[in-house]
């Protein structure tokens, strides 16, 4: 297994393993950690992606070969969120790819082992141009309402105008250190990574800052949820269930006018042949138990739906899922029993179904 | 199940679901079929990534095409398609009632 670097900073939390690499599971309840991100901000090491820095001028014709999104025209100082298939199209990566000037970087969440992963970039990397950031640098992701006010203390306040999906150096202490505009949490977030030479009082200074606003740590786990209240792609809950990026709805990541990439012959033979199947968001009622990954969705007595990913929501109150319906079902507004054909009712709905605070923030404010 | 008319319902959205797709990659020159968007799918930041002015013709868009009005700072309707089919069902009923 590939530990986390920090692990001595993580003393007292609950790790577990992804895919042969250690993660912070979980440092508090879950229901400390979800307000944390919600009315504050909570920082968890995100050093389980993979991370990788090529040449612009090389690496685009790279990463373009490997990847479904357009990776040559990613702006300067810009991320595009895209992700890596198998030769069959089915997901072995969540990807960003930022541009940033001189140099490409490539972060992989992946849901295959290290080993395989480092064989796939070996494989298309020919002229052996691919940097291997995995071991010489941390990750650390600062998330919630309060976000913003973490990153402008650390780096200044010119740090509230990147957009979301930007990047951007800054210095700290003698070293540069990427912060990354991203996060899947619909609150503010950034990722910071650092060579291992600043990494421990990166992970103070950060953490110090984040203590001021009102934050704490956090885990993996509260992320997944989050992730799933705000629908954004989670490779290792229904990408790692489902697999077909086309079902997922993820057609956003992808440039159908290129035909050249890994996967590229199955994805465009599955869309040829038109969806059968489509991923849609599911409530329980209030009060109800959860819904269960693997759990059938019937109408009438015809089975029509699975689900493939759940969580609890504490902003709703309630269990929230997500389901792969047959397509003529796929629909928000409707009604089906779970379990059985008698089973208890739940409801499709439009996702997300809660309206991040951070969406109220407004520039002039912070 | 608590479906009225479980067909009349799929066939009311999947109508507003086809306008507003078409009208989209129409409007912002989509490289996308209507098949290809997927109607949770994020329309402005990441997702389809369409930004603030983006965000007044989607107004103008849902405005003409379903005779609807969307009040200001209304960015929770924006959030993606079905967002946006689920305010235009809630204007059309709260029409029809008040008629």
């Amino acid at each position: 297994m590939r530990n986390l670097q920090l692990a001595a900073r993580w003393v007292g939390a609950t790790l577990a393993e992804r895919h042969g690499v250690e993660v912070v599971s979980r440092v508090a309840d879950f229901e400390t950690e979800y307000n944390l991100v919600r009315d504050s901000v909570a920082l968890t090491d995100f050093s389980f992606l993979r991370r990788y820095r090529l040449p612009t001028d090389q690496g685009i014709d790279l990463l373009d070969g490997l990847l479904p999104g357009n990776v040559a025209r990613i702006r300067y100082g810009r991320i595009m969120q895209t992700f890596m298939a198998d030769d069959d199209g089915r997901l072995q990566a969540d990807c960003y790819v930022a541009n940033n000037d001189e140099e490409m970087i490539l972060l992989c969440e992946a849901a295959a082992p290290d080993d395989v992963m480092a064989r796939i970039i070996r494989e298309a990397d020919r002229e052996g141009i691919a940097q291997d950031l995995t071991d010489s640098h941390v990750l650390l992701s600062i998330d919630g309402f309060r976000a913003w006010a973490v990153v402008r203390d650390l780096f200044g306040v010119d740090v509230l105008g990147l957009p979301y999906l930007s990047v951007e150096l800054y210095p700290f202490e003698k070293e540069q250190i990427y912060l990354f505009r991203a996060g899947k949490t619909s609150e503010f977030g950034y990722l910071l990574m650092a060579p291992l030479s600043v990494a421990d009082r990166l992970f103070e200074t950060v953490r110090d800052a984040v203590t001021r606003q009102g934050g704490g740590t956090c885990g993996v786990e509260v992320h997944d949820a989050l992730r799933l209240e705000g629908r954004f792609f989670n490779i290792h809950a229904e990408g790692l269930v489902v697999g077909d990026p086309l079902v997922l709805g993820l057609q956003w990541m992808m440039d159908f006018e290129k035909s050249d990439y890994r996967g590229a012959a199955a994805i465009m033979r599955r869309r040829a042949a038109g969806l059968s199947r489509k991923v849609i968001g599911v409530l329980a009622s209030p009060g109800e138990n959860r819904l269960g990954i693997g759990t059938h969705l019937f109408h009438g007595a015809d089975e029509v739906g699975e689900v493939v990913a759940d969580a609890w929501s504490p902003g709703l109150d309630r269990w929230v899922a997500l389901a792969v319906f047959r397509i003529d079902m796929a629909y928000a507004g409707l009604a089906f029993a779970l379990g059985s054909p008698q089973g208890r009712e739940v409801r499709t709905i439009s996702m997300p179904p809660i309206m991040a605070k951070s969406f109220s923030v407004k520039l002039d404010e912070m | 199940m608590g479906n009225a008319n479980f067909q009349a319902l799929i066939d009311r959205r999947m109508g507003i679901i086809g306008t507003l797709k078409q009208e989209l990659i129409k409007r912002f020159n989509l490289p996308f079929t209507p098949e290809d968007l997927h109607e949770d799918v994020s329309l402005l930041g990441s997702g389809l990534g369409l930004d603030s002015l983006d965000a007044l013709e989607i107004v103008l868009c849902v405005e003409s095409c379903f005779k609807v009005k969307v009040p200001d700072n209304s960015i929770a309707v924006l959030r993606s398609i079905n967002s946006l089919v689920d305010f235009v069902i809630c204007e059309q009923d709260g029409e029809a009632a008040a008629r």
